[in-house]
């Protein structure tokens, strides 16, 4: 049997979308035993493009399918009262609860952390908002673009004159739910020490801000306010069109970089020049170096030029598409890419594991459940209720 | 009440930001991070962005990333070249829960550091070791920075303004991607090794810890063998959602409209009632369909309004708006001020820098709140408190360690980084602006 290195955590799942759900992935991927509470329509992820084969069905959506891998999904009516009660029985027997409701949502439930404490005293309740439990924005709305705006991540994002930018799809979510899950584990791990609960707070948008460089800091060191850089041709380590897509040149910055080894690598004799021979120079010739090094890469395969610059130990990067990603030998030489067989999409590929633990490794037990896949068993089995029950429920659309 | 993780100590080869980040924000919660720096090869952050940008004298001990980032912990000075030097290492090692680097494997093998040597040391050891591409497979003793991370990943390929190139953020983002994915892997390994008493290796690629975070692409590749197109700002089911022009220079707004209830507040909020009958704009699929046009309508209608007012208005209606807050605004948010999101941390007088606010961390726990922050250690502040107090070093020891370079106080071969002027630099356009009188601004929004 594999070593699990959460064996034992028992986690209640209040999630939808993304930033909750990735939280408890993670838990779930290592080991933890997670139970999805959805509402009776499903979570709302399972909404989201993109679908299979483009068929918007809620067992169909691929982000929801990645999300919630090794949970087990049980539906409740959370705005009644046999759904609030069976709530409560499953919060009894958790060591950890985790939601990402607006705020006043869980309270407006019954089920703040004082509630929740005292049914189960050594709770951990996790809660991922958009601006935190506290303060004047805490219940303002928010996309990711928004927690970009307000995390100071955009404003030096993107082109010098143009608007900011943020990137592709949810990466702010996906920032949340990975601190939620390690914040998760400091208070679970204080919990086996000492048995007491506690209340986690992750606001998105301070997920954003803990995650800059020469922002704030410009300001408090030096007084200034750093913009979207300019990127002017000649730089060295601007990213460079190549005949197959795009390559990142890092010949060594500053005083590490050796000019004439360069030279002899990219093996441009027309460089060997005192136009550009010295950092100085190279400022004043910019625009012909620049012409000069997007002539040259554009002739280049971006694989060829990144091995070769890497046994040389330039520090090239490569930017590749999906496609690539899921093509690259590094990536398959550890495995990355992992088959998953799913009741309804059946075998798919799937990126895994984040990091690899050697004692403890991850792994996936079960696909993403459907919808309530688990109801019979959870409330049912587990929690004791008849299958009678169990049907009164569902007339009553509690499950 | 001290922070869950007392009583953990973990050693730090970190460099730049991926392992020290995380040991960092392990260090706020009250691990005890003995950060270990070679004198012969100075950290760079340890020489750029200094305070005031003054180079002169101990500016090794100005530089802000390094405050940034090193906070809480406790310094030592080790020459790894020497064999005195690893043998410290070890002897630390002997002592510790967890090893934590981010060196090029090759590096790590050459200095005999893998976990296989740590663990005869220590055999519950935790080590955990940070790389651009992993530990193992054929690109591992490839050198990465955080674009060619980003860019491996596939983030940076689907990243960039609608019909343009590739577009990457001017920080090191996956540095904290997988920073942030480490502190959780770290978190599992003591979870694991208290309830079995086991250590064991933790291998994270910056690559892939970024590559886990984007399902939206890799799936829709996987599985239905497409790739999208870079969307700017733009969403694949909402509109408007974009970054729109506001009153000043570089001032801008965001917003994110998903429902009709929303549009209609928009048109309520920005005096325009043609847009809320336009039937161009009547249902979210509509408005999807038209997204360029109403971006375009958009941008001159926001323009005259200031962006913080704009947010409040929208945010008032229900609209998800945010101003794009720039250094200064982010410095004194409102919200994140009254959340106490920034601390006060005071500096060694000999550094001559004042206590400045830094940023926290990225959750708040109720019972087990941080340490009480100290500033990041000068170099070598703490040679004497580890090496003499924790292992045991006479002072006869301490002083040949001195003596033959094997620790120090400061870099052999100081070399500062110059940075232009401020009008310089405002002049280049990599500042915005700058103000003079920053230090009073700061003394009075965090009298610390």
């Amino acid at each position: 049997m594999i070593e699990r290195a959460l064996e034992g955590v028992r986690v209640l799942d209040l999630t939808h979308h993304i930033s909750g759900p990735y939280c408890t992935k993670l838990l779930a991927d290592f080991g933890a035993e997670v139970i999805k509470v959805e509402r009776p329509g499903g979570d709302p992820a399972r909404r989201m493009a993109p679908f299979f084969h483009d068929e918007a069905d809620p067992e169909k959506s691929l982000v929801f399918a990645y999300l919630n891998t090794n949970k087990q999904s049980v539906t409740l009516n959370l705005k009644s009262e046999k759904g609030i009660q069976v709530l409560r029985s499953l919060v009894a027997e958790s060591d950890v609860l985790v939601e990402n409701f607006a705020p006043r949502v869980m309270p407006s439930f019954g089920l703040d952390f004082e509630a929740l404490q005292q049914i189960n005293p050594g709770l951990v309740m996790t809660s991922i908002s958009n601006f935190g439990q506290t303060g004047p924005y805490r219940d303002y709305k928010a996309a990711d673009i928004v927690e970009y705006a307000l995390g100071g991540l955009m404003y030096i994002f993107g082109a010098y004159d143009r608007e900011p930018l943020k990137h592709a799809y949810n990466q702010a979510q996906f920032k949340a739910g990975t601190d939620a899950a390690s914040a998760t584990l400091m208070a679970v791990y204080h919990q086996r020490l000492t048995e007491a609960g506690q209340r986690v707070d992750i606001s998105i948008q301070e997920a954003v801000a803990t995650g800059l460089r020469d922002v704030v800091n410009n300001f408090t060191y030096s007084g200034a306010v750093r913009r979207r850089q300019p990127n002017h041709s000649g730089d060295l380590t601007r990213m460079r069109a190549s005949a197959d897509g795009h390559l990142l040149p890092n010949p060594g910055i500053g005083a590490s970089l050796d000019w004439n080894t360069l030279v002899d690598f990219l093996g441009l004799p027309e460089l060997d020049d005192e136009r550009f021979s010295t950092p100085t120079a190279r400022l004043v010739n910019a625009e012909e170096l620049g012409r000069i090094l997007d002539e040259y890469f554009t002739k280049q395969n971006k694989y060829d030029m990144f091995h070769a610059a890497n046994e040389k130990r330039f520090i090239f990067g490569v930017i590749q598409s999906p496609e690539e990603v899921m093509a690259d030998p590094q990536l398959a030489a550890r495995n990355f890419f992992v088959d998953i067989d799913h009741p309804v999409l059946g075998t798919l590929k799937y990126p895994g594991a984040p990091f690899e633990m050697s004692g403890t490794p991850w792994e996936v037990r079960a696909a993403a459940p459907t919808l309530g896949q688990h109801n019979q068993e959870v409330i049912g089995r587990r929690l004791g209720h008849t299958l009678e029950q169990l049907v009164q429920m569902r007339a009553m659309r509690i499950i | 009440m001290p922070g869950p993780l007392e009583g953990v100590r973990i050693i730090e080869m970190g460099q730049l930001i991926a392992i020290p980040f995380a040991m960092k924000l392990l260090a706020d919660m009250g691990a005890q991070v003995i950060r270990l720096e070679s004198t012969g090869r100075l950290e760079s952050y340890r020489s750029d962005s200094v305070y005031q940008n003054d180079v002169s004298g101990e500016f090794w001990n100005r530089g802000a990333n390094f405050y940034e980032q090193n906070r809480n912990k406790l310094g030592v000075t080790l020459d790894l070249s020497k064999p005195e030097g690893l043998a410290i290492i070890k002897e630390l090692v002997s002592v510790a829960d967890i090893f934590s680097e981010n060196f090029t494997p090759r590096v790590i093998k050459n200095f005999g550091l893998e976990y296989e040597d740590l663990k005869k040391i220590k055999p519950d050891i935790i080590m955990v070791s940070s790389t651009g591409y992993g530990f193992y497979g054929p690109w591992s003793n490839y050198g990465a920075t955080g674009p060619s991370t980003e860019g491996a990943s596939g983030l940076a390929y689907q990243t960039g303004y609608l019909g343009g190139p590739p577009v990457m953020a001017e920080i090191p983002y996956t540095d904290y991607t997988s920073g942030e994915h480490t502190v959780f892997a770290v978190m599992a390994a003591l979870m694991h090794r208290l309830r079995t008493g086991q250590g064991q290796f933790i291998d994270i690629s910056q690559t892939q810890a970024t590559s886990a975070t984007i399902p939206e692409v890799l799936m829709d590749f996987s599985a239905n063998g497409r790739t999208g197109q870079r969307m700017g700002n733009q969403d694949a089911a909402m509109s408007p959602h974009g970054c729109y022009p506001c009153r000043g220079d570089d001032r801008w707004l965001t917003m994110a409209v998903a429902t009709d209830d929303e549009w209609q507040a928009v048109c309520r909020v920005l005096g325009q009632d043609g847009w809320a009958n336009d039937p161009r704009f009547e249902d979210s699929l509509s408005r999807w369909k038209n997204r360029d046009e109403l971006d375009a309508l958009i941008g001159p209608v926001t323009s005259p309004w200031d962006a913080h007012e704009l947010m409040h208005e929208l945010q008032k209606e229900g609209v998800a708006a945010g101003a794009v807050l720039d250094s200064k605004d982010l410095l004194f948010d409102p919200h994140l001020g009254e959340r106490d999101f920034y601390e006060v941390v005071t500096h060694h007088d000999s550094t001559g820098i004042p206590p400045l606010p830094y940023a926290g961390r990225p959750w708040k726990l109720s019972k087990t709140p941080a340490v009480k922050s100290k500033a990041a250690p000068l170099m070598g502040e703490h040679n004497t408190l580890v090496l003499s107090e924790l292992l045991g070093k006479t002072a006869d020891e301490m002083a040949a360690l001195e003596e033959t370079g094997i620790i120090g106080y400061g870099p052999t071969n100081p070399r500062p980084v110059q940075r232009p002027s401020l009008d310089e630099q405002v002049r280049q356009g990599r500042m915005q602006r700058y103000e003079t009188d920053f230090q009073e601004q700061v003394r009075r929004a965090f009298p610390g």
